[in-house]
């Protein structure tokens, strides 16, 4: 890291770097991900990971 | 320089994510079996092996049924699950793979490239100051309103209403952490170091006191206190050390990388940020 580079430097350079698609890519990918693994309530997709959200804590039925 | 840094995020996510899968494997799958089983000598342990303890479960079903019904996930129920045990196991396994590698992509994929400037600290301080953040975020906050909860007990809430105040908790411990270190940076910069400690202590101080206005869910269930007190620690205990695992991946691939380009010394810009 460049010790007088700013969060601000940080963003610029993304937005220079990345294409819009890629981010749109890559943030639908995570949304998608976390949603799936903690709001997700359909039963069959709740009760396979019943284990893992009582391990890691997150609230279930 | 962006896709350098989701690398390294990635690659300290997935050894994260190995981490908390083998952990889950050999603890997690068969502590959460062992309470559930005891809770209601069934529910979804019945499905392995069921053989003697179908009446039971059966009898205690029936009890359990109507404290379920209230729950928006009713249906779902603790006795009849829609997946066979050996399915749940599996994909809960590889679930804990996945949630090491989602936190690797997000905090340090993602975050710690555009907060690195800001982080407090130095090298390796600033990817366990992040994954403190991390745990906050995603665990620790919300854990305040609601506890992890042992397999089998009843919650009051229902589902629903547990799911927006997890996710509230969320956002405000997110927002608790960002405040903490802007005001760190702001009173270490013009009072120095404890003042500025002190200053960053406030805004995680306030988030029990959030957690308060939140609805009490009383938890409700034949599982004994010490067990549920046992669970507890399990589950704190494997958020924590992910995101140590998670933390020291990161500041070892960091420093890999540090090594690996003499630009650091001389100042000047990395080929690949000029190219990116």
């Amino acid at each position: 890291m460049h010790a007088n580079e700013t969060v601000h430097d940080r963003i610029d350079n993304a937005t220079t770097s990345l294409t819009p698609t890629q981010m749109a890519l890559g943030l639908g990918l995570v949304a998608i991900a976390a949603f799936t693994m903690v709001f997700v309530q359909e039963p069959m997709m709740h009760d396979a990971m019943h284990n893992f959200r009582h391990a890691a804590g997150v609230t279930c039925h | 320089m962006f896709f350098q840094y989701l690398k390294r995020g990635l690659t300290a996510g997935l050894v994260a994510g190995l981490a908390f899968g083998v952990f889950m494997a050999f603890v997690g799958n068969p502590f959460v079996v062992y309470t559930d089983e005891l809770a209601h000598g069934g529910g979804h342990a019945a499905e392995t092996g069921g053989d003697g303890h179908d009446a039971d479960a059966e009898a205690a079903a029936g009890e359990h049924h109507e404290a379920s019904d209230t729950h928006e996930a009713g249906e779902t129920g603790h006795e009849e699950p829609a997946v066979s045990m050996a399915v749940t196991k599996l994909v809960s396994v590889a679930t804990s793979g996945f949630w090491g590698l989602l936190f690797g992509a997000v905090f340090f994929g993602g975050a710690f490239y555009f907060l690195e400037p800001a982080i407090p600290g130095t090298a390796d301080t600033k990817s366990y100051l992040l994954a403190a953040a991390g745990f906050v975020t995603v665990s620790g906050a919300p854990w305040l309103a609601l506890p992890p909860v042992a397999p089998g007990m009843d919650q009051a809430l229902p589902t629903q209403t547990r799911l927006y105040i997890y996710g509230g908790m969320m956002v405000a411990g997110l927002a608790a952490c960002l405040l903490s270190g802007l005001t760190y940076n702001q009173l270490n910069a013009e009072h120095g170091r404890i003042v500025g400690l002190v200053g960053a202590a406030v805004p995680l101080a306030l988030l029990p006191v959030v957690a308060m206005v939140t609805p009490a869910n009383p938890v409700t269930g034949t599982v004994p206190a010490d067990l549920v007190a046992a669970f507890q620690g399990f589950v704190v205990f494997g958020q924590l050390v992910l995101w140590f695992v998670l933390a020291s991946a990161h500041a070892w691939l960091q420093r890999r990388a540090d090594d690996d380009s003499p630009d650091v010394e001389t100042g000047l810009p990395d080929t690949d940020s000029v190219t990116a």
